[in-house]
């Protein structure tokens, strides 16, 4: 039956950030889905463990703040499997901080790693992707790319600034058959957004972060609430889909109220 | 696997052709059950026919609460319940705005937008009786953006973005995921009706005019692709969202 059948079989998948949080979820994902994934990382560590769960996994460390390991990177797995079919740009950090107190070091620690490292990440993969016959390059956006979001100024500038680079990205591209599509989830219960609730609280005066989100979302997302998408993007059932954002966020930025 | 509709109770409107017949399609090749509704009784039974065992045909006119309503009643008689509706019936009109009837106009909002609320209206208990289910519902791009010839069309599918995200808000807490798909041209009968019309009016090539925004038309199988998507328990925590395919156009400038 077609519905059993693997809708990645042998494709070669880079996921970056892949050491735990929704680009580990989108590991496993992908593998389950017949996918050959290179997992890669800052901490190499996380990125073994990650692909040790994997029927097909290995890892590679990679700093996405380094464009020239970025690229090499995509070349090593270029030249061992003679193509990069899907590439993950997902490697993203933040902190929590009030806009008056966000110092130059801060917002460039965050850029670096969500916008520079997604555009080397795009750039590298794009190039690879277009003289191998084409591919689907998935960015890690945000809702937090549309509307304004308190304390984490410069997260959500990145993430708005992933979404035209998508854009921009697809249009390029397209001719050479590379896909580029952005995902925007909203707040999905990873360590990322965990660790960071009491500090949300402090910040914004409120109780209870968690009432919050469920207000808002439903309840707090899951990384399997997210991992299916990629898949779907990543699979030519998307063939068509190009420059477009996905969201995924029981519905909080559907809601004006 | 992704997409798995197994055993999934679905009811299309719009299905007789194009993009719901594609839905309806698909929607059986992953294991659903399907309910086909159309306005077009004959090309009903036929793609009912075509499509084999599992798929239903319900004659319904969705401009008509009655008919909406009854409809639903006969997709949970037949099927045991209603999983997953796909409100896709919907009407196109071809024609400079000012030069647009009111009646014209009328017919198609009621249609486009009115055939929409209904379903979502009628949709919603059957699901709820079932414990919970997706609504997706068919936009377009048109609803994001102008389209010469195309007012009427446009201003009834971003009222339908609307309907979604709202229905959304208020169905979440019953188990229900309202979603909707936003295509760009697609390879179907209503797009070639508008080759003629839109070159006349604009004195624009048509097909340049696709290669150039989106390489080429689309299929009905992609669109039905993602509607399964959304369908799926893949997406359970997607709602309130449109999903655009278009290769790029709505995020091009150019």
């Amino acid at each position: 039956m077609t519905t059993r059948t693997p809708v990645l079989k042998d494709k070669i998948a880079i996921v970056t950030g892949g050491a735990k949080g929704l680009g580990a979820a989108i590991a496993v994902e992908l593998d389950s889905e017949g996918a050959r994934v290179v997992v890669t990382d800052i901490d190499g560590d996380g990125a073994a463990k990650t692909a040790a769960e994997l029927a097909r996994g290995e890892s590679a460390v990679c700093d996405v703040r380094d464009d020239a390991a970025v690229e090499a990177l995509v070349a090593d797995v270029v030249a061992r499997y003679g193509t990069l079919d899907i590439m993950v740009a997902n490697a993203g950090i933040v902190t929590i901080t009030p806009l008056t107190e966000m110092t130059m070091e801060i917002w460039h620690s965050v850029l670096a790693v969500n916008l520079d490292g997604v555009f080397s990440s795009v750039r590298h993969a794009g190039r690879a992707m277009a003289a191998t016959g084409g591919g689907s390059i998935i960015t890690m956006a945000s809702i937090t790319g549309f509307a304004g979001s308190p304390l984490i100024a410069h997260y959500a500038a990145a993430k708005a600034a992933v979404i035209s680079l998508t854009k921009t990205a697809a249009v390029e591209l397209r001719g050479h058959g590379v896909r580029v599509n952005a995902i925007c989830p909203g707040f999905i219960g990873t360590d990322m957004v965990q660790e960071r609730k009491s500090q949300f609280e402090q910040a914004l005066g409120i109780d209870d972060f968690g009432a919050v989100l469920d207000q808002a979302q439903g309840r707090l997302g899951e990384v399997g609430d997210v991992a299916p998408l990629a898949a779907f993007l990543a699979s030519d059932r998307s063939r068509f889909s190009n420059g477009s954002t996905f969201v995924v966020d029981g519905g909080m930025s559907a809601s004006l109220v | 696997m992704l997409s798995d509709l197994k055993d999934k109770r679905a009811l299309v409107t719009g299905a007789a052709q194009g993009l719901g017949r594609a839905v309806a399609e698909l929607f059986l090749e992953r294991g659903a059950r399907v309910v086909l509704t159309d306005i077009d009784a004959d090309l009903l039974e036929k793609t009912a026919a075509d499509l084999g065992g599992a798929a239903h045909a319900v004659v319904c006119d969705v401009t008509s609460e009655e008919q909406v309503a009854a409809s639903v009643r006969a997709c949970v008689d037949t099927l045991g319940g209603l999983d997953v509706a796909v409100n896709n019936a919907g009407i196109e009109i071809a024609k400079p705005l000012v030069e647009q009837t009111e009646e014209e106009f009328d017919r198609l909002m009621t249609i486009n937008v009115k055939g929409v609320f209904f379903g979502i209206k009628h949709q919603t208990p059957a699901m709820v009786a079932s414990g919970g289910g997706a609504i997706v519902n068919m936009s377009s791009v048109a609803g994001l953006g102008g389209v010469p010839l195309l007012g009427s069309y446009c201003a009834s599918k971003a009222a339908v973005l609307r309907l979604t995200e709202t229905a959304a808000i208020e169905l979440r807490a019953a188990g229900i995921r309202v979603t909707a798909v936003c295509p760009s041209f697609i390879r179907t009968d209503m797009v070639a009706r508008l080759v003629n019309p839109f070159e006349g009016a604009t004195g624009a090539n048509f097909d340049d005019l696709v290669a150039v925004k989106q390489q080429r038309l689309g299929t009905p199988e992609e669109v039905a692709e993602m509607v399964a998507f959304l369908a799926s328990d893949d997406a359970k925590f997607v709602t309130g969202s449109h999903y655009v395919l278009d290769s790029g156009l709505t995020g091009s400038l150019f």
